[in-house]
Parts: structure tokens; sequence; C-alpha cells
């Protein structure tokens, strides 16, 4: 059994144009093994985002099921499954979605603030994971005081301060220069060798190359 | 890191809007507060020109009246049954839980006793209580001091040959001792002593004309009605002055009539009536006013936060893709609200107690005060707190509601 576990998962929006709904994904099977570095590629409206925002327990499929370490996530309720959320898996978003009023450790932190934790553990727990992004000397700095593939890292550590068993990330090089991209890519190599479990969006074929496996979506259906 | 943290990391950030809203919640308490300030000086004022009208309350011996006729020829009335007030009735009427409400106590013993040759009604009073209560007798001569001291009413004393009348001219007396009596006269006294049943009496003053049952009446020291009438600790009436700007005097009366069993005890309604009615259409008017203050102080909050929630939406979406419970975003937010809320009522009690303060003048006599009430600033940060929650309800639960998915999908 995957760690991940997607059965038969299918996602129809209802729209107000035509009365049938538009399925965005269609009987979407697969898995993701502990420890994987999975790369998800498709073109524009193939169903990407639909399929990440389901993994990441936020989009509650039309049909199927989806299984997390055994957890059968929408079967729980909604408060349970932002615990989940806490607890299991880490998002890094295309913008890197920084709050710009809070310093790199608070931002990284961020995760940690609704957990019954002392202050003092939540601090050194994010110094750690600055640490591990190479951004601890940068702990004070606001993110606009931060280079772009620096917010990209910030981002990433706010993504495993909890060390999650699973890293989700949309398109983490999108926003970009190639060097910039090809070192926040080698952040995640040097995570997935530690063991990290990564589930990556995205359009580079370079990037999707060094993941372990590359999915490919097209018209809401995984292809072979 | 906790979830205040974010809530006023984020207040820090968006200075000028919460500083915006604070304002706003501050004129709204501000104009609350200060409308019930003045609210509360104008009902102390009304309060103290009420007590000026004397007693509101009256003690009565409880008798049995037959009105008797025979053969169609009406008969005076028969009294039956009859009992009688004493000093340890006053004693008892200073018990009642309600005591301190009660400014002045007043008793009487009234009889026809002969002044100077002829029958008159005398008043037995305890001068000190009975001045306080009738604040709007004019003395002319001294204020009696009790014992051997008598105060004489307006016909009385013109029975008595007691007063001399001179018209005067440019509102000026003739001698400086003398005081007004009524307009264009004054009063002089023409002798300085009267006997009442045989004992000698000292005139120390005459009581300017009133229209009312005092004109006939001689006021002597209860003590000494009481050994000329050898009526002992006897009292006819008790008149209660209650210091009860809106406190219910039917309460009071019930209590003195608890307290009283073998007493009849009566409110005088008209001016009781007439204070209830004048501190209740004040008490509206405010009222009113603070509502609509309050509902348009609550609608800027409401809008405020709305257009916060949207603003935020992305923000709130994140939150909620890391882990952030919809109780946390309630939570957060609503930290928001009360520090911002908190802060405008903080500023509102202030202001409007500066701003009460300094309209007072123009609304009430000289000597109305407003002063600094716990109580007050405890209603002024409810308010504030209780208008800022209650309007961001709304926009916090939609808030709460925001689906994650649809704000990670539009990042």
């Amino acid at each position: 059994m995957p760690f991940v576990s997607m059965e038969s998962v299918s996602k129809c929006y209802d729209d107000q144009e035509s009365r049938l709904g538009v399925t965005v994904l269609r009987q979407v099977s697969g898995g993701i093994e502990e420890g994987e570095f999975v790369a998800l590629m498709g073109p524009s409206g193939s169903g990407k985002s639909t399929l990440l925002t389901i993994l990441g327990a936020m989009n509650t499929p039309s049909s199927g099921r989806l299984l997390v370490d055994d957890i059968d996530v929408y079967g729980l309720p909604d408060e349970r499954r932002a615990d989940f959320r806490a607890q299991y898996l880490g998002f890094v978003f295309q913008q890197h979605h920084l709050m710009p009023y809070l310093n790199a450790v608070e931002n990284a932190m961020l995760p940690l603030a609704p957990l019954r934790m002392g202050s003092l553990e939540k601090r050194q727990r994010a110094f750690a994971a600055l640490e591990r992004v190479g951004l601890g000397a940068k702990s004070l700095r606001l993110p606009n005081q931060l280079s772009g593939g620096e917010q990209g890292r910030l981002a990433i550590a706010r993504a495993i301060v909890n060390d999650p068993p699973l890293l989700l990330a949309d398109e983490p090089t999108g926003t970009l220069d190639t060097a910039t991209g090809d070192d926040i890519m080698h952040l995640f190599l040097e995570l997935n060798r530690k063991g990290q479990t990564i589930f990556m969006v995205t359009h580079n074929p370079a990037n999707a190359e060094m993941a372990h496996r590359i999915m490919r979506i097209r018209d809401g259906a995984l292809e072979n | 890191m906790r979830i205040s943290t974010i809530a006023l990391a984020n207040l820090r950030r968006r200075k000028g809007r919460a500083v915006f809203l604070a304002a706003g919640i501050a004129i709204g308490v501000g104009t609350v507060v200060a409308l019930l300030g003045l609210n509360s000086a104008l009902r102390e004022e009304i309060g103290s020109q009420m007590d000026r009208f004397g007693a509101n309350i009256i003690v009565t011996p409880h008798s049995g009246n037959l009105a008797l006729d025979y053969g169609g020829v009406s008969i005076a009335g028969v009294s039956f049954d009859q009992h009688q007030l004493s000093g340890d009735d006053i004693d008892r009427i200073r018990q009642i839980p309600y005591r301190k409400r009660l400014s002045t106590v007043a008793p009487k013993l009234l009889g026809s006793l002969d002044v100077e040759g002829r029958n008159a009604l005398v008043a037995g009073v305890d001068f000190a209580s009975e001045l306080r209560l009738k604040r709007w007798w004019r003395i002319s001569g001294r204020p009696p001091q009790g014992g051997k001291d008598v105060l004489l009413g307006y016909d009385a004393a013109t029975t008595a040959s007691a007063i001399q009348i001179a018209s005067v001219k440019n509102g000026a007396a003739d001698d400086g001792s003398a005081h007004h009596a009524a307009r264009g006269e004054t009063l002089q006294l023409a002798k300085d002593s009267l006997k009442i049943a045989g004992n000698e009496y000292r005139i120390a003053g005459v009581l300017g004309q009133t229209g009312g049952p005092e004109d006939r009446m001689v006021f002597v020291s209860i003590g000494e009605v009481q050994a000329l009438l050898d009526k002992p600790d006897q009292l006819s009436v008790i008149e209660v002055s209650a210091l009860c700007k809106d406190c219910p005097v039917e309460d009071i009366v019930a209590q003195i009539q608890k307290a009283l069993p073998h007493a009849k005890v009566s409110a005088i309604q008209q001016a009781v009536r007439a204070r209830t009615d004048a501190v209740e259409r004040l008490s509206r008017f405010s009222l009113i006013v603070a509502a609509v203050v309050l509902l348009l102080g609550a609608l800027m909050i409401f809008t405020t936060m709305m257009n916060s929630v949207v603003e935020r939406t992305k923000e709130i979406g994140v939150l909620r893709a890391i882990g952030f419970r919809r109780g946390h975003i309630i939570r957060g937010l609503l930290i928001e609200v009360a520090v911002v809320s908190a802060a405008g009522g903080l500023l509102g009690w202030a202001g409007g107690l500066i701003a009460s303060r300094l309209a007072l003048p123009f609304f009430a006599e000289a000597g109305a005060t407003i002063g600094v009430s716990a109580q007050l600033a405890l209603f002024a940060m409810a308010v504030s707190l209780g208008t800022g929650l209650v309007s961001s309800v709304y926009p916090v639960l939609r808030a709460s509601r925001l689906d994650p998915a649809d704000a990670v999908r539009s990042m």
C-alpha cells in the first residue's frame, strides 16, 4: 500500500452555463511511495492544480477516495482535515505567499502558531528549518528584504517546519530565473535525499526530470 | 508565536485602517458616553430641582372615617380606630432599607392654641428639618433656632399685629436687615415676642406670603407644642423627602408602610410623576441618539471588516492550507477587532467624558458636575467591544468559510 493512494478520484465543478457541469478529473488512480519525489506535468487546464488541491486535503473530490498513511482524508470532518494538513502536509506555492508583515523566522513559524507548543520550541524549530534552507543568518529580515530565491527558500522552510510526511509544491520555480530555480530544485533534491516525500506540479521538463517519477495528466486523466 | 501574534502583527501592518476603525468606534462610544454623562448630570439636576419642591411622601396616622347623617342632616365625620404617630416612628422610618435615599424626615404636631388671645393653628416642628424641606420659604427676620423661638405665617403675623408692611421702590428695602417677602413690599417686625397659651415666645421671623396653609400657622418647636398640648412624643404628620432621581418612590412608600403598619403613607404622585416624565423623556432621547450613533459605528465596522476579509482572501487561504482551523481564523480576526474596539472604547470614554464636561454648562445650571465613573468606563468598554464583535460576526464567519482550494487556485 503506497503512502499516498488515490482511488478513482474524479472532480466535477458546477458550471452556470452548462447544467452538466465541468469534469476536471476523471477516475484518477495512483500512488506515491514514502520518500518518493514525484513530478506532475500537463498542459494548462489539464487538472494539475485540482489534483494538487485534492492531495492537499482541501478540495473534496466528487467521487473516489484519497488515502494518506491509511487515513481516508475526505472522510474526516472539516476541522479534523485542517489538523491533518497541519500534521501531514507542507505547501510551497508558486508565488510563495509569505506574510509581508512577518519576518523570516515568524513566517517559517506560521504553521506552528495554532499548535500547543511552547514559544521557545516553536522558535527553535523555525530556526532549524531556516538553517536547513540556508537562511539562518537572515531570520529577522522581512520578505521584501530577501531576494526571489531567498523568498522561495523561506517558503520551503515554512513548508517543512512541522516535519510533514508529504511536501506539496505548485510550480515552485515558476516565477524564478533559471539559476535561482535550479537552486530551489537542488534544495528539494537535498530534502528528498533525507527522506522527504515530495509531490511537485511543474511545467518545466528539466525540473521534472530531477524527480524519481513523472506523472502526466491530460484532460483530467493520468497518462501511463 | 500564537494566533494573537499574527493578529497584532496584522494590525501593525495596517496601522491606518486600525486607527481609522478605532477612531470610528471612539466617536460612537464617545457620543454615547457624552450623552449618558449629560443625561446623568441632568437627572441629578432635575432631581435636586424636584427636591426643592419639598416632601414627596406624607405619613399620617391611620384611622377609619365614617360620614354620618341623621334625618337628612349631615353630621361631621366620625373617626374611629385612630392610631397615633410618635417619635419612635421617625426612628423606624430612618431604618428602612432605602434609608440612604431619605434626605429629610420632618415631624409635625398640629393643634389649636391661644395666641395673643385668639385661637390659632400651631404647628410644632423641628426647625432644622422643616427649613431644609421648605426651601422656598422666605423669612423676614432670622431663622428660628428652636426653644422659645417662633416663626409666624403671614396671615398669623398680621392678625397678631407682629409686622409692618412697607412698599419698596427700586426693589431696595428701607431696612437693610429686612428680606423681601413679596415683589414690591418688605416686612418689618413690629414686635419681638408674643404669648401662646400664656407663655411668652420670641418672634424670630415672619414667612412671606405663600398662598398655602402656612400663612395661617404659627410654627413653634415641636417639644414646646407637645408640652403645651399635653401630647408628649405624639406627632400629627411626618413629611419625608426622598432623594430619588429615578428611584421608585412607590418602593420607598412600601418600605415605610411596612415599618409603620399603623400609619397611612402616601406619595405625592404629581411631583413624582413630573419628575419621572422629565427624566424618561431625556433618557429616551439619549437612548435613540446613542442607538443611531452605535448603529452607524457598527455599519462602519461591518464594512471595514468585509473589505478586510476580501483583501485578505489569499492570506486566509494560505493559513487554511497550512493547517489553520476555521476556529483559528475566527479567533485571529476577533482578536484584531477586540484590540481595535478596546482602544476605541478607551479613547471614546475619555473623549466623551471631556466632551460632556465641556457641553454641560450649555445644558445645566452652574454647580452640576460629571464625575469620573468606573461604571461608565466599563460600560463604554462593553459597548465598544460588543459593537465591534457583533458587527464583525458575519465578515469573520465569511472569512472562516473561505474555501482554501479556491484561495489557492487563485494564487
